[in-house]
This record gives C-alpha cells, sequence and structure tokens, in this order.
C-alpha cells in the first residue's frame, strides 16, 4: 500500500474519521421561513452514520493497528461528540471551530476538512460517514476526497479484506454490488449495514470527559489553504426554501354497493390518489 | 340472541360500525395471549365500533335489558385473555375514540380510550412533556392500560399507570356515564370509585377518556447495561441503587440467552459481550451532568457487587434499541411460549424466587426463561411448550411457580392481570372474603352480570 506522502504506507495504518454533531433528527424542529434547522430544539448527538464509520476504523485498528484521529467541523458545543468518539476508541480529536467556519455549504465545509487533513499530513484511509442526518447530502466525503486529490469510493456496505496491501471493499447501489480494490490511500464513506457501533463504556466515557479537544481555528488552517474558501464565503450555495411534507395520517372510507360497484368506485379512487 | 340486536346496534352506531361477519372480526377474538392458554373465542359475537361514551351508554343499557354479554376492547394487547369473547355477545371496540388533548397549564393529558400509547407518548413529546410509563407493546390503547392498570418497565421512578391517572369517565353496565376524579393532584371526596375502576379489567365499567399526569421532559437520559457473571450479583445490587438515593427510571433484569434471542429475532445484535446476567438501567435527569454523576454512583454500587464494567448508551437510537430488544423478549420466545407469568414478590425476594424456579426447572426438567423488572419485584417466568408433555405438565409447573412466589409473600400477577386465565387461581392468594367482596361489588355495579360476565 502506498501512503499518500508517496512513501510506503505504515504496516499500522493512520486512520482518519470524519465526524458530524448533529441534532436528534427525531425531536428537532425546522425554520421553514429562514430554511433551517432550529438546532436549540433537540439534544445534539453525533451523526449515526459518523458512528458506523468509526466503528470501521476501530475493527481495522484493532486487525492491524495504528491510530484513529477523529476531525470535526462544527461550534464548540460539538467537542461533546469528540468526547464520544473518543470513548469509542479514537486516538485523537480535533475541532475545527471559528466564526468564519460557519455558513459552510458542502463546498466549503469539504475544504476546510480537506485542508485539515492536508496539516495533518500523513494518513492511509479516511473514512465518513455515507451523509448527515440533518443535511442528507452524502457530497461531503467525496468532495473532501476530490480536495485532496485521492481515490474514494462511496456507500461502502463491507470492507471485505483490509491488509497491508489495501482495501476491498463492496458497495451496494440498489440492486448491485460493487467490488472495489483500493491499493493506495483514499477515502470510503459507509452505510448503515457496514456494522453495528458498539457501545462505548462508563469508564471510557467519564475519561474521554476530562481528555484534551484539539480546537483548531481559520489561522491553524491557513498555510496552504485559501481563506475565501472557508464559511459562507467559500459557499456558492444556499438553502432557498425548505418545506416540510404533510404526513397524511390513515383515512378510512367506504365503499357502498354490489362487489362490481364498489369495485369500480375502489379503483376511480385510487387513480384519483395516484394521479396527485 | 344476537342476530336480533344487530339491527338496534346499527341505529345507535351507524350501520358502517356493526361487523357481523366472522371473516371480517378474526383479529378482534383474540389478544397476545400464547395460543395454547388462550381460551376459545364463542361462536356468536357481533363488533360494534362507537364513537362516542353516548353510543356506549346506549349500547350498554340495551345489552342490559336483553341480559347481553359485553367485551370491552382496546388494543388487544393483554397476555391473560382479558379481551376476548368467551360467550355470545358483543365486542365493543373503542377504537375510534381517539383525541387527545394537552392542557399545558396543568401538565395533564385528557386522552379518549382508544388512542394507543404510541400516540400519547408522541403528543407528550410535542407538547415538550412527557409521559413517563413504557408498559411494553405501544400498540396498547389508553381504556386497556388503565383498566388494566399495566406496569411495564419505566415505573420505579414515577410507578405503574394507576398513579399517572387523575380523573377518568366511564360508562357503567347500566349505562350512566359518570365522571370520576378529574385534573386535581388532591382529592379526598368519599370512596375512591375511580381507583377501583383502575384495574377492574373491563368488569366494573366501559372506561372512554383519561386525564392522565404528565412530567417535564428530561434534560438528558442514559441507558446503562450492566453486564454480571453471577445472577445474584445483579439482583442484589439493585436494592443498593434505591438505597443510595438514587431512583433511575427503570431497572430491568434480563439472561444472556434469552435477551440474545430477541436480539436475533430483531436482526440486531445485543450489544454486550461480556457476562451472563445484565441489569439495564435508564437513568434520567435534568441535564448530562446529573446523568453522568448518576451514572458513575450506579457504576460503583454495581462494581462492589462484582459487576463487570457497564456499558452506556446516549443517543436516542442506541437507547431505542436497547428499549426495544428488551421489549420484545416476548414477541421473540412467543412461538414456544405456553404461558407468560408475571408473579411479584417484595423486591428484596426476588432473588429467592429466581432460586426456587431453577430447583422447579430442575425438577420438572424444563427450560424456564426469565427476566423481569427488577426494582418493582415483578418476575418473568415463561412456561414454555415443550414437546411430549400436555396442558398438565403447564399446569403443575405454574402452580409450583405460583406457590413460590405466595410463600416468599407476593401475588401471582403483578402487572398483567387475572383475564380469563387466571380466575382459577384466584383463591391461591385471595380468602373467601375478599374474593365475597368483590363479588359484592361487581353485582352492586352490573346488577346484569353483562361486562365480562365470566370473572
Amino acid at each position: 500500500m502506498i501512503h499518500n506522502s508517496g512513501e510506503a504506507a505504515n504496516e499500522r495504518p493512520n486512520i482518519i474519521v470524519l465526524l458530524k454533531q448533529v441534532p436528534d433528527i427525531e425531536e428537532v424542529k425546522f425554520d421553514t421561513e429562514k430554511g433551517t434547522l432550529d438546532r436549540s430544539s433537540a439534544k445534539a448527538e453525533p451523526n449515526p452514520f459518523d458512528l458506523n464509520a468509526l466503528e470501521a476504523g476501530v475493527q481495522i485498528k484493532e486487525k492491524l493497528g495504528g491510530t484513529i484521529t477523529v476531525v470535526s467541523m462544527g461550534p464548540p458545543q460539538a467537542e461533546s461528540a469528540l468526547r464520544d468518539a473518543l470513548a469509542r476508541g479514537a486516538d485523537r480529536a480535533i475541532l475545527l471551530t471559528d466564526k468564519k467556519f460557519g455558513g459552510a455549504d458542502t463546498l466549503a465545509t469539504s475544504y476546510t476538512l480537506a485542508s485539515a487533513i492536508k496539516k495533518l499530513g500523513n494518513f492511509d484511509l479516511i473514512i465518513c460517514g455515507e451523509k448527515t442526518v440533518d443535511g442528507d447530502t452524502g457530497q461531503v466525503g467525496p468532495e473532501v476526497a476530490e480536495h485532496l486529490g485521492i481515490p474514494h469510493v462511496a456507500y461502502v456496505s463491507e470492507i471485505k479484506k483490509c491488509d497491508k496491501e489495501g482495501f476491498v471493499t463492496v458497495s451496494q447501489m440498489g440492486e448491485y454490488r460493487y467490488l472495489t480494490e483500493l491499493k493506495s490511500f483514499g477515502l470510503i464513506t459507509v452505510t448503515k449495514d457496514i456494522n453495528e457501533p458498539r457501545l462505548p463504556s462508563l469508564r471510557d466515557k467519564l475519561k474521554a470527559r476530562k481528555s484534551e479537544i484539539e480546537i483548531w481555528s481559520v489561522d491553524d488552517l491557513t498555510n496552504g489553504a485559501d481563506r475565501n474558501k472557508f464559511g459562507i464565503m467559500g459557499s456558492p450555495t444556499s438553502v432557498y426554501k425548505i418545506t416540510i411534507p404533510s404526513v397524511e395520517g390513515r383515512r378510512g372510507k367506504i365503499f357502498r354497493g354490489t362487489p362490481d360497484e364498489a369495485t369500480k368506485k375502489f379503483v376511480e379512487e385510487l387513480e384519483k390518489i395516484l394521479k396527485v | 340472541m344476537i342476530k336480533e340486536i344487530e339491527n338496534d346496534l346499527r341505529d345507535i352506531v351507524g350501520e358502517d360500525w356493526v361487523v357481523t361477519k366472522r371473516e371480517q372480526m378474526e383479529d378482534y377474538l383474540i389478544d397476545e395471549t400464547p395460543a395454547s392458554a388462550r381460551p376459545q373465542p364463542a361462536a356468536e359475537v357481533v363488533l360494534v365500533k362507537p364513537a362516542d361514551s353516548q353510543e356506549i351508554s346506549k349500547i350498554l343499557k340495551l345489552a342490559s335489558e336483553k341480559k347481553i354479554p359485553v367485551f370491552p376492547r382496546g388494543g388487544g394487547t393483554g397476555l391473560v385473555g382479558g379481551a376476548i369473547p368467551t360467550k355470545d355477545g358483543i365486542i365493543l371496540s373503542t377504537e375510534r375514540m381517539e383525541k387527545i388533548e394537552i392542557d399545558k397549564e396543568n401538565m395533564m393529558a385528557i386522552v379518549e380510550a382508544g388512542a394507543t400509547l404510541e400516540k400519547l407518548l408522541k403528543a407528550a413529546e410535542e407538547a415538550d412533556m412527557l409521559f413517563p410509563p413504557h408498559p411494553g407493546d405501544e400498540g396498547a390503547q389508553v381504556g386497556g392500560l388503565v383498566v388494566c392498570n399495566a406496569g411495564g418497565a419505566r415505573a420505579v421512578k414515577y410507578g405503574i399507570i394507576r398513579n399517572y391517572v387523575k380523573g377518568i369517565e366511564v360508562v357503567l353496565p347500566t349505562g350512566e356515564i359518570v365522571n370520576l376524579g378529574g385534573k386535581l393532584l388532591k382529592n379526598n371526596t368519599g370512596y375512591n370509585l375511580m381507583h377501583l375502576m383502575i384495574g377492574s379489567e373491563g368488569t366494573l365499567g366501559i372506561i372512554t377518556k383519561v386525564i392522565f399526569r404528565l412530567y417535564p421532559k428530561f434534560g438528558a437520559t442514559a441507558t446503562l447495561i450492566v453486564p454480571y457473571e453471577n445472577r445474584h450479583d445483579a439482583i442484589n445490587t439493585v436494592p443498593k441503587i434505591l438505597q443510595r438515593g438514587i431512583i433511575p427510571l427503570a431497572i430491568e433484569y434480563v439472561e444472556k440467552d434469552t435477551i440474545e434471542k430477541s436480539a436475533e429475532h430483531l436482526g440486531k445484535k445485543w450489544p454486550c459481550e461480556e457476562g451472563n446476567a445484565f441489569l439495564i438501567v435508564i437513568v434520567a435527569g435534568t441535564g448530562i451532568d446529573e446523568v453522568y454523576s448518576e451514572s458513575e454512583k450506579i457504576s460503583e454500587t454495581c462494581q462492589e457487587n462484582n459487576s463487570l464494567e457497564p456499558l452506556i448508551a446516549e443517543s436516542r437510537e442506541e437507547q431505542d434499541r436497547i428499549l426495544d430488544i428488551r421489549s420484545n423478549i416476548y414477541t421473540a420466545l412467543k412461538p414456544e411460549i405456553a404461558d407468560i407469568l408475571d408473579v411479584t414478590v417484595p423486591p428484596a425476594n426476588m432473588g429467592k424466587l429466581m432460586d426456587v424456579i431453577d430447583k422447579i426447572a430442575e425438577k420438572f426438567n424444563a427450560y424456564i426463561p426469565t427476566y423481569g423488572h427488577a426494582a418493582d419485584g415483578n418476575l418473568h417466568p415463561h412456561v414454555m411448550v415443550e414437546k411430549g408433555k400436555g396442558l398438565d405438565h403447564v399446569k403443575k409447573l405454574k402452580n409450583e411457580i405460583y406457590k413460590a412466589a405466595i410463600d416468599l409473600g407476593g401475588v401471582i400477577t403483578g402487572e398483567h392481570g387475572i383475564g380469563k386465565i387466571r380466575i382459577e387461581d384466584l383463591n391461591l392468594c385471595l380468602s373467601e372474603k375478599e374474593i365475597q367482596l368483590m363479588e359484592g361489588i361487581k353485582k352492586l355495579f352490573d346488577p346484569n352480570n353483562i361486562l365480562n360476565p365470566i370473572k
């Protein structure tokens, strides 16, 4: 396996996991006027898909050794998601937090994360969740890889092989399964099918509460990165409108007449609904 | 006899809400009672679905006059055949009555009988409040929950269903509609008829509306899984946690083989690899710091009692997954279950009861999976269907377990109730005088013996 520095990779891989803190999506309320989520309306937790990414990293580390660095971009309170990651087996946690990172779309977010990864230097594998439950785009992972100019595989539902020669992954794409061999360093995004994240022990959780989280601001990344590509400045997309689909409850309707008449009425009604 | 009243029923509820074809009411003839313990439904029944308490009143007046049995029905999630129509008569389903109103100022919910537990939990949450108890199946309807005084998990901190009910609207068997209690936290006016109704299992009246007390939402919750090598260490920890001044929302006891079976049944994985016996402790507080601090104290107490390393789940998804696996033990085992018992003993005798059950299992060469609500002294030993061993075997085994519970100062049922399958066993723990008084009460409320008349 070749390292991103061009040298032969460590037998013990350096793994980077990207993680985002999100609101509990079952509880969160939408601000339809601003087109945003009202994050104060719900408890914050690590994006569930990112926990699958971390678990995949921990399983590789258990097999091959190495280290896991978790990187997150978010407000200062996102520290708690990183502490959770430390309790679940990460070795190092970095939070990219700065007002100038605010208002970022997926392009600016991925640029910021890629800049941090460049600063970190050597890595063998970057693992992300397939998407976040609050943004739902699935773009950030692959965009990070594009900014870094490295290969990437999305929607990985199984790591068939991982050793010093590289990785073989399976991506579930609808009815098809793509088998991909990753001989050099790269980035993968994983689905929920890849594993069931383990629970941290209470002891590790309490220990992680006191662990150090490294905080990086814009100034920590500007060596080599373009300041104008961070945050809202670097975001060509914005949310135009947000609508909440209305949830139709169950409705009962009785169709009367002879069986033939009633069936006819029923079919007509069904056609009406399907047309809508 | 039933045919004669079908048109009268149509006049009361409208023709769409009277079902006479057997094949259209199959689901209403059974409940969640294991098939081998379930009583047979009667041959001639009619199903009615009234819209409100006025219609129920008219139906009960008619049934009283004609002396026709009425079997009230909610979500059909009972485990003792309570809702099964065992005599020719009327099945009365309250499913159309499902409105929920939240009174934020008084922190109460006014709920019609047919609303499901799922709907109530959601409505409370949307109003930024909480209905704490979780008596298993969320398809259960409110009327059934109250009239059966459901228990379940999450009863440690604030109690079982009875503790939340502040008022009810009931239609009496003779047709009168009465309102008992109200939006009151204190009420000492006369005998408490409301509490007599709660747990009366549809023999004294049909509950049509309930006023529940709600609680403020917790700022944070966490679910701990505490593994043990030894079952006694697990059970012995429970009073120690409570004595330390920590009252969690729930303390459940499960064993490795049953909980893993349930997880497998759901296509999930039980998250704890260590240990043979587990406590599942749900900790709730105003904020995460309080939850961590309580969890730390619980963990200390557990480890002083030889637990292995406790795990913690904090996200909603992870906590729900654990509760879901716990709640589905029954469904996972159901195909092989002959009867699910819910014997209850003073909490400190829980370990002793489990030991006696082990001995009974050995004596009968039987597999008796056991789990329960550890802080409530409420245990669920399952009597399993075993090839070559008939109903007699089930009965003998059951009676020994009942006897063990009673010898330890307990009762034969702590939450499922008597229903139709435990009537014979009632005299095991109630005196003749008590049964006589109960019969007298039944006669007073229901002089024509029409509501769930077998009891």
